[in-house]
């Protein structure tokens, strides 16, 4: 009944040794939101960045509308009419609402070698108009609108010219109510147009609700495509997972006593533009988790604990009265922290996995009480805490950089464990690792609130902080905005409602 | 099936990386050879028999290469090492007048000042090295043509009655075997690797990453600080050309001796030693068969950029700071 308008035909890609997408075939229909649905690491978003030009291709070909299409860039995609929305902010910073929406398609405006500026926001006021964002003025910088405000300049963008497909790429999770409405009034737009919309989002129930067809992915194979009213969420969850979840995943008590000793308090930490007036404490055996959007501020606090952060005000004190206001004392009075950005910030990427782990323990590893190192003593180090981690490796002088991103997480883990840091801020632990390591990497966390060590997750991943946490901190605009215990009704709708 | 066959690509991958390794470790060792037997035969053996005149060049080129080594190793760079060298020795042959162990400690600190210059304004003002060296290079080499204006600055006579082969040979020994000790055997040699490999990471594991690049910059000043008063003893005085081109030997000699020009993990203490060594001989060669200055200049840019070009790691590169 419905024509075909994409045919995905044998789409590899590797980064490296990591294969992302492993020889995935499925076709796409006209006139329908086709959702892609995966763990992270799945290959959802790789595909859909190897479509729209972001990524380069590797084997296999796209087919649209019966010719195939291989696009070089962004900009030759929108001219084959495919165009996407990202997760993370796509506008540019210092150029016009008007020229981010013309961005690459400027010609339509220039005569004799000049831009026509005036034409080009008129064009872009009109169509504004035409979306209703009237309040939105194509001659003022983008920088003077907030977050929320950019996304739709983007929606407009990537859906004035009518594109045969938008990709819409975990848009959702940035947007607050009022900006899903408008994203899905223009979602089912495009599709009563005939035109096709991918769909990628992490909520089982918003895809469900909104999409027409569900292709499921999975550590890069297909699994499935199937008809959004012929499932539910179990089902998805199933595929996506290619078995039952277990109880195990998680820790599954409820209604253990923390203990009431602090270890670390937290007092009035503000960091300019990121966070302001953060107040908390952490008990020693917590489990203590962050949640909230991305832009939340979340992220920073566990910066600000670490003595990470550019400029802060406030006090991190330990029990004993012990300020810490850098990275290096941080780590002389137990703590240890592993950054969401793992390549940047936690793994030294281009060196081996034995200085990784040996790091902040070289002091402890010299000939008796001399500064020089034993690098036998260093050896035999990062051997045990990488074995004790499961570290998938050759061996300990591999290079990090040709480890999986589960890997590389676990190297840091081996890093800090080897240590014997006591209070342990984890910021995305499981972003973009496969079911399996996450597993054991929650199997880890369990163990290590019973031997007395306190955690602080940072997530964006809601599931994983009800399932895990003692306690759950929301942030919202850089502020604490409640706070929810360990029960069995929380929910990821009750956390929304709070973040949002 | 298809995991047996990643598994296999996996496998080749590695293998492949680590031979890559394995050449680039060999290489520079097996180039010294190779030239130093085929200088040998083109000059008829004449090389070998002047061998102490062809060595007399090395000593200020291996202690001040040692300096820049530890530099590039935290992914720095430094263009301004010719111009310490000229200034340290000018203030090194003043102070010989009044004292030899002070024109030794005056050399060190002027370099180490210089260096702290380069720091300054490297780690606290955020300015790209070499654009900061290269700055500094200018500024000093003009201060220096300002203080031998009238003429050279000549060293007294007891500083050129210390040189001796020996002598130069036992300090040369000793700087870069203390080198060789602190980037080894202790954690100062993992902190500088770790800096060049992922300085926000280095960071985030502890390392006082500013601090540190700040204080190797100082070192390598006072290094080559102390490269000067051997390269006075041996000339007795400065003219305005003193160190002139030393940061191009130094990093050409670098380069041949294997070093990864954006520094990190790869970089390895045998890199300034054979390749001040290679340079040495390959110009000394070059040289006596008769190659002019003009032309010499030519061969070395060949060659220096037909190495970073086979040997630039580029996956790990993305910016030289």
């Amino acid at each position: 009944m419905s024509e075909v308008r994409l045919q995905v035909r044998n789409i590899s890609k590797h980064f490296g040794i990591t294969r992302a997408l492993d020889n995935i075939s499925f076709d796409i229909n006209k006139g329908e939101v086709h959702a892609l649905i995966g763990e992270n690491g799945s290959g959802k978003s790789t595909m859909t960045n190897m479509l729209t030009g972001i990524y380069p291709m590797e084997t296999g070909k796209f087919i649209l509308d019966g010719k195939e299409v291989h696009a070089k860039n962004q900009v030759d995609a929108n001219n084959h009419g495919i165009s996407i929305i990202v997760q993370e902010l796509g506008t540019l910073s210092g150029l016009t609402v008007a020229e981010n929406i013309f961005l690459g398609h400027e010609e339509r405006f220039i005569k004799g070698g000049f831009r026509n500026t005036q034409a080009m926001n008129a064009e872009a006021n009109r169509l504004l108009h035409e979306y209703g964002f009237d309040y939105i003025k194509a001659n003022v910088l983008v920088d003077e609108y907030n977050f929320e405000d950019r996304k739709l300049i983007e929606i407009v963008k990537a859906t004035y010219f009518k594109p045969k497909i938008v990709v819409i790429d975990e848009t959702t999770t940035a947007l607050s109510q009022e900006g899903r409405e408008e994203l899905y009034k223009q979602m089912n737009r495009i599709r009563d147009e005939g035109n096709t919309v991918i769909f990628i989002s992490h909520d089982l129930s918003e895809i469900l609700d909104k999409s027409d067809t569900i292709t499921i992915l999975r550590d890069g194979e297909y699994i499935d495509t199937v008809k959004s009213s012929d499932v539910t969420e179990d089902d998805l969850k199933k595929l996506m997972v290619g078995r039952e979840v277990t109880g195990k995943y998680y820790r599954n008590d409820y209604g253990e006593k923390v203990s009431e000793e602090v270890v670390l308090s937290v007092k009035n930490v503000t960091v300019k533009g990121l966070i302001k007036d953060v107040s908390f404490d952490l008990h020693k055996g917590e489990i203590l988790g962050f949640g909230g959007l991305s832009e939340s501020g979340m992220h920073e606090i566990g910066k600000a604990i670490f003595g990470a952060s550019y400029d802060r005000e406030g006090e991190v004190v330990l029990a004993n009265g012990t300020q810490i206001n850098d990275i290096p004392s941080a780590i002389k009075n137990s703590i240890a922290y592993t950054s969401k950005d793992r390549d940047n910030e936690s793994v030294v990427i281009n060196q081996s996995i034995k200085d990784n782990i040996a790091l902040p323990s070289l002091d402890d590893l010299t000939y008796g009480k001399t500064k020089f190192i034993d690098w036998k003593k260093v050896k035999n180090f990062a051997n045990k805490f990488a074995a004790d981690m499961s570290v998938k490796m050759v061996n300990v002088d591999q290079f990090v950089s040709e480890l999986s991103g589960g890997n590389k997480q676990k190297v840091v883990l081996a890093r800090w464990i080897g240590k014997g840091s006591d209070i342990v801020v984890l910021d995305s632990p499981t972003r973009g690792i496969d079911i399996k390591v996450k597993q054991d990497i929650y199997q880890l966390m369990d163990q290590m609130r019973k031997e007395g060590k306190s955690i602080i997750m940072i997530s964006e991943e809601l599931m994983e902080l009800i399932g895990m946490c003692d306690r759950i901190i929301i942030m919202k605009d850089g502020a604490i905005k409640g706070e929810l215990p360990r029960s069995r009704e929380l929910n990821e709708n009750s956390l929304i409602s709070m973040m949002v | 099936m298809s995991d047996a066959i990643t598994e296999k690509n996996k496998e080749q991958e590695l293998k492949s990386l680590r031979r890559m390794r394995l050449i680039r470790a060999l290489l520079p060792i097996v180039g010294l050879i190779l030239v130093c037997v085929l200088f040998n035969f083109l000059t008829h053996g004449r090389l070998l028999k002047h061998w102490p005149l062809a060595m007399s060049q090395v000593y200020v080129t291996m202690i001040a290469s040692m300096g820049v080594f530890f530099i590039m190793t935290m992914g720095g760079l430094d263009f301004s090492q010719g111009s310490i060298l000229g200034l340290s020795a000018i203030v090194c042959c003043y102070l010989s007048h009044y004292n030899i162990p002070l024109a030794i400690v005056g050399g060190m600190v002027t370099g180490a000042l210089i260096g702290a210059v380069n720091g300054y304004f490297y780690v606290n003002r955020k300015i790209k090295s070499f654009i900061v060296t290269i700055c500094t290079m200018f500024l000093f080499r003009g201060l220096i043509k300002f203080l031998t204006t009238n003429s050279p600055v000549a060293g007294s006579a007891a500083l050129v009655s210390i040189d001796s082969t020996m002598f130069k040979v036992i300090c040369t020994s000793c700087v870069v075997f203390m080198g060789f000790i602190c980037f080894s055997c202790t954690k100062f040699g993992v902190y500088l690797r770790a800096i060049g490999a992922g300085e926000k990471a280095a960071m985030f594991a502890g390392i006082r990453t500013d601090r540190m690049k700040f204080y190797v910059y100082v070192l390598a000043g006072a290094i080559t600080g102390f490269a000067a008063f051997i390269s006075s003893i041996k000339v007795g005085s400065v003219t305005s050309s003193g160190g002139n081109q030393l940061e191009t030997q130094i990093l050409i000699a670098l380069v041949l001796g294997g070093m990864p020009i954006s520094g990190g993990a790869m970089a390895r203490f045998s890199n300034c030693v054979v390749g001040s060594l290679l340079y040495v001989v390959l110009s000394s060669g070059l040289t006596m068969i008769g190659f002019t200055t003009q032309m010499m200049q030519l061969i070395q840019g060949v060659i220096f950029l037909l190495f970073v070009a086979l040997f630039a790691d580029r996956k790990s590169i993305s910016v030289i700071k």
